[in-house]
């Protein structure tokens, strides 16, 4: 054994450079992180120290209370609702957990799995922001969520507003429902402070009147850890301001009694859709719009699950369709109104013309009948009208031609949008020659004039365009345009904005022409064209029509939707309607009614008795059994 | 065997007394005092972390009791006599190799890996054992091979010790160990006065061996961290994220600090395994640059007194061994440091005495105690 240290050697060679080698790397090595160090704390250290705050701190928006609506009356017709949404951050949910934590969320929240998934897939916005998962969640699964937390990473449970919309589908088309905002539309509204997961009005006037309801967002500064996590908040930057609140022009009660009376008469006749729509002629406010079928916006609000958005997408009656704007159908004969009074403008017909009424007019070897085959003999405009005589009408629209009858449709508001609060809405389509060329490559054919001037063949129009139509008549000549909102209120109650009447053009028709035609109307309901009407002790002046469309059936026959629109005078009992003081314009409009008689009258009828408390029954349920108008 | 009175004389002469005079108060001092600031940024951490600082299983609570077995381990090795290491050289080999095999059968870790085994409640890291074991085998090989030291076969007889622990460390993996064990290695051949010229021409094979290990050695993650490192950052996670974060946190400390359990980055978790790995960034953050001096500072005195004691050892195993244990400390501090404060790729080094492991200070107490028990066994100081 060598045992060293009992013979000391102290020439044994220690290899001093070495030693001192070392020492000069080591002093190198620390001068090099000292002078790096210095370097970022020192140097460098504001810059990124500013960095260090920015990962601490993030801004972030105070959600505005959204705007509330109001029927004419004060009533509330949308609140705001706390609710409990389950979100989840998909940055915080580690990509091997992402199965587990859907199926453990889908169990909990009694959601598919996959769906979670989908949506975290699809979501806008970056992997940072929050995704929310289900809305409305009972407090009971919220907290379950909540204190299952630690197996359900990047998932949270957070408390927000969301709508209720107490009447529910009496107020749905017009109201319509907000939704979480989607890729598309969000590139677009980030400027405008949208966040990823935000909701927006998406139908109805909760989307026309987006940008009024939702306020102005605040801002605070909080502190975050490094997922994320909010620690506290800082400071508030800027406060949140609610959105502005907006009265609507409709009246509950009238909406009521409308919704009412169409459902009577549907059900009657068993009817899949329908129109009623009430305004006030003298100022284009609309009182009262239902369109049925329906929906219930609350599903909407509580987050829609994708089986019942496919059931309503996918309707064959179009619930989600809101038929007085959204879609057009042919007129039928309430278009008289704008064959009649180009008629008289153009001065092919007076008051006094009188023409010879048949069974049919003959063009080469076609035959276009009168719905009456015996004709009315020589008729004028009163008799024309007011019998709603087709070969009358045939020979005024041949005298007016295709371009003037649709110079008369355009003046009348036919085949533009109205321009009423509502999106989506519809043009219809009034054929000129020019329209023809365009769409066929051939002008109007005299036949086809015949046809537009009883408001068949190529003619449609919305039945928000016909009930403005007939509210110009009965006004006096005023095109006005139909609106919903009677005033915006900011959220400290000061009216932003309050009615007014909103014209769209006066009608290049003197005032003796327009008391003609109210004239003819009142004769519809005098003459017995619309039965009993006349013996309601209200005075009425309208007009039905019966629009066929579609294909024959195996007897040769048509389906038809039908018409009906009139008007009151200012005082109902006792006015003229040689003035145009009407206060009260209404529409019945019933698709696809084959019935013995004209569903849209009767309805109008149980409208009427509802609204002015007719105790008596005027209606005749008769003429809604299933049958066919040209039967009988 | 022949009787040695001599022997029986020497060691009543050498008095306790004189044996407390060898002893190096400096070296025992510089050391603990880093083991404070390791504990004081234990305490910080779990601060931070919203604990009670003595709750049991707290960052801070398992450092104070790994602080403990460290004394024990340190008074332990300087008491026993370092040339008994001579003899049990080989079973230290032998038990050190079973140890990392064992660690890579039942060990625990992060992603696959297997790099803890647990004890009872406690985990050790069987690695950083592994390289104080290292420095005393190689030691003590190379202190046999006195006078042959330049030839070839003195190199490739370290080399070929080293690739059985070495080989077992990178597949735990551990590339951080890994790259310790070849510094040791290589640090101890230059300090033996192993043939230089032989030495720059395995560099240099090294080197040419870079393109080979990287296609067949190294792992995706490893990769990843190396090309991070090198690639400007894109990636706004990953390695990227935690280098970004790291610098964030270094500079925003300033000159002075924002203070102790006031650094925004470690109570946010921006920082990726603060207590341990990225520890000194929350050190540079509330200490600041002038905190981080003292740091260095105390490594430098403390390799100072390592390098003293090897000088001053009579026989080669002192010397190598104060060489190795020198080596270790200065390239994890260099290769750590370089890694916060971005100067160098992420691989998982822990800062002796400061980062959080119980296994990384234990055996650095070990080595220390060895050294001491090195000093206390010569006949006189020579300085």
């Amino acid at each position: 054994m060598n045992d060293s240290y009992l013979t000391p050697r102290p020439e044994r060679d220690r290899r001093p450079l070495r030693f001192l080698t070392f020492g000069i790397v080591t002093i190198l090595i620390f001068g090099l992180l000292a002078s790096r160090l210095a370097y970022l704390q020192i140097n460098n250290g504001p810059a990124l120290a500013a960095r260090a705050e920015a990962n601490r701190t993030a801004e972030e928006a105070i959600p505005a209370p959204r705007g509330l609506i109001y029927d004419r009356q004060g009533r509330p017709l949308v609140t705001n609702v706390a609710s409990f949404a389950v979100k989840i951050t998909p940055s915080d949910l580690p990509f091997d957990q992402r199965t587990d934590v859907a199926d453990r969320l889908g169990y909990l929240l009694g959601l598919d799995p996959s769906t979670i998934l989908e949506t975290l897939d699809t979501a806008p916005g970056s992997r940072f922001d929050p995704v929310r998962i289900a809305q409305d969640v009972p407090e009971d699964t919220a907290r379950l969520v909540s204190e299952s937390s630690d197996q359900l990473p990047g998932v949270s449970v957070v408390v927000e507003t969301r709508r209720a919309y107490p009447a529910g589908p009496l107020m749905a088309q017009i109201l319509g429902y907000t939704g979480p905002v989607d890729a598309a539309s969000l590139d677009k509204l980030k400027a405008d402070g949208y966040l990823p997961d935000d909701m927006i009005g998406k139908a109805g006037v909760e989307a026309t009147f987006e940008s009024q309801l939702r306020g102005t967002y605040g801002s605070e500064l909080v502190e975050r850890d490094a997922t994320g996590k909010d620690v506290q908040v800082l400071r508030t930057t800027q406060q949140a301001v609610s959105g502005a609140s907006l009265t609507l022009t409709i009246d509950e009660t009238i909406q009521k009694d409308a919704q009412a009376a169409l459902k009577w008469g549907m059900r009657v006749a068993g009817l899949k859709r329908g129109v009623f729509i009430v305004m006030n002629p003298q100022t284009g406010e609309v009182l009262a719009m239902v369109s049925l079928p329906t929906y219930d916006d609350n599903l909407f609000a509580k987050g829609i699950s994708v089986k019942d958005f496919q059931k309503l997408a996918t309707d064959k009656n179009e619930p989600l369709t809101n038929q007085a704007v959204q879609a057009h159908f042919p007129p039928g004969s309430t278009f008289k109104l704008v064959t009649g009074t180009g008629g008289l403008q153009d001065r092919k017909i007076t008051p006094q013309t009188r023409l010879q009424t048949r069974a049919y007019l003959t063009l080469g070897s076609t035959r276009f009948y009168d719905w009456n085959h015996a004709g009315f003999g020589l008729c004028n405009i009163f008799c024309g009208f007011g019998h709603s005589s087709d070969t009358f009408f045939y020979q005024v629209a041949g005298m007016l031609g295709a371009d003037r009858l649709a110079y008369w449709a355009r003046q009348f508001g036919f085949g533009a949008p109205t321009g009423i609060d509502l999106p989506g809405e519809v043009s219809g389509i009034i054929p000129s020659n020019a329209w023809k060329m365009n769409a066929f490559g051939q002008p109007m054919f005299q036949g086809e004039v015949y046809q537009a001037g009883i408001g068949q063949g190529y003619d449609v129009v919305t039945p928000i365009q016909l009930i403005n139509a007939y509210a110009a008549l009965a006004n006096g000549g005023k095109l006005y345009r139909p609106q919903l909102v009677r005033e915006i209120t900011g959220p400290d109650g000061a009216v932003i904005q309050s009615f007014k009447p909103d014209l769209i053009r006066k009608l290049p028709v003197s005032q003796a022409t327009l008391r003609t035609m109210r004239l003819a109307a009142r004769k519809v309901v005098t003459l017995r064209h619309t039965y009993n009407l006349v013996d309601m002790p209200i005075k009425v002046a309208a007009k039905s029509g019966t629009a066929e469309y579609g294909l024959r059936d195996s007897k040769g026959r048509l389906p038809f939707h039908s018409w009906f629109v009139g008007f009151v005078p200012k005082d109902p009992y006792h006015g003229s309607f040689a003035n145009p003081d009407s206060q009260l314009v209404f529409l019945a409009f019933a698709y696809d009614s084959r019935t013995i008689g004209n569903a849209a009258t009767e309805i109008a009828k149980d409208f009427l008795q509802r609204y002015f408390h007719i105790k008596k029954d005027y209606r005749l349920p008769v003429l809604l059994r299933r049958g066919n108008f040209y039967g009988h | 065997m022949r009787a040695e009175p001599g022997r029986f004389a020497d060691v009543t002469a050498r008095s306790v007394g004189a044996m407390w005079r060898a002893y190096d108060l400096q070296l025992t001092t510089y050391a603990a005092l880093l083991g404070t600031i390791g504990l004081v940024m234990a305490y910080v951490n779990s601060v931070e972390s919203g604990q009670q600082a003595l709750a049991s299983g707290t960052v801070f609570s398992r450092a104070l009791m790994w602080s403990g077995i460290a004394i024990v381990a340190y008074v332990a090795a300087t008491l026993f006599d370092y040339h008994w290491l001579k003899t049990l050289a080989w079973p230290i080999y032998l038990v050190n190799i079973g140890l990392l095999v064992l660690t890579k059968a039942i060990g625990d870790g992060v992603g696959g890996s297997a790099r803890w085994i647990a004890i009872g409640p406690l985990t050790f890291q069987f690695s950083e054992l592994a390289k104080i074991l290292m420095i005393i085998v190689l030691a003590v090989y190379l202190g046999n091979r006195e006078g042959k030291l330049d030839s070839l076969s003195s190199i490739l007889g370290a080399c070929l010790l080293m690739v059985p622990p070495w080989a077992l460390v990178m597949v735990q993996p551990d590339l951080g160990t890994s790259l310790v064990l070849a510094s040791i290695l290589a640090g101890m051949l230059f300090m033996s006065g192993a043939s230089l010229r032989w030495l720059i021409a395995m560099a240099a094979g090294l080197v040419a061996a870079v393109p080979l290990a990287w296609t067949y050695v190294l792992r995706d993650y490893q990769k990843e961290r190396i090309t991070a490192f090198v690639t400007p950052c894109v990636d706004t996670l990953g390695s990227c994220w935690q280098v970004l974060q790291s610098k964030i946190a270094v500079a925003s400390g300033g000159l002075v600090g924002t203070g102790l359990t006031n650094g925004t980055q470690s109570r946010g978790d921006f920082l990726p395994v603060q207590e341990s790995d990225f520890v000194f960034a929350v050190l540079a953050q509330e200490l600041g640059f002038l905190g981080a001096l003292v740091v260095f500072l105390l490594f430098t005195v403390l390799l100072w007194r390592i390098i003293a004691s090897a000088w001053r050892s009579r026989d080669p195993f002192g010397t190598l061994f104060g060489a190795g244990l020198a080596t270790a400390i200065l390239f994890q501090v260099f290769v750590n440091v370089g890694m916060v404060i971005g100067l160098l790729p992420v691989t998982g080094i822990p800062l002796p005495f400061i980062a959080h492991g119980g296994a990384s200070l234990v055996s650095i107490a070990i080595g220390l105690g060895v050294i001491q028990s090195v000093n206390i066994r010569q006949h006189r100081a020579e300085w």
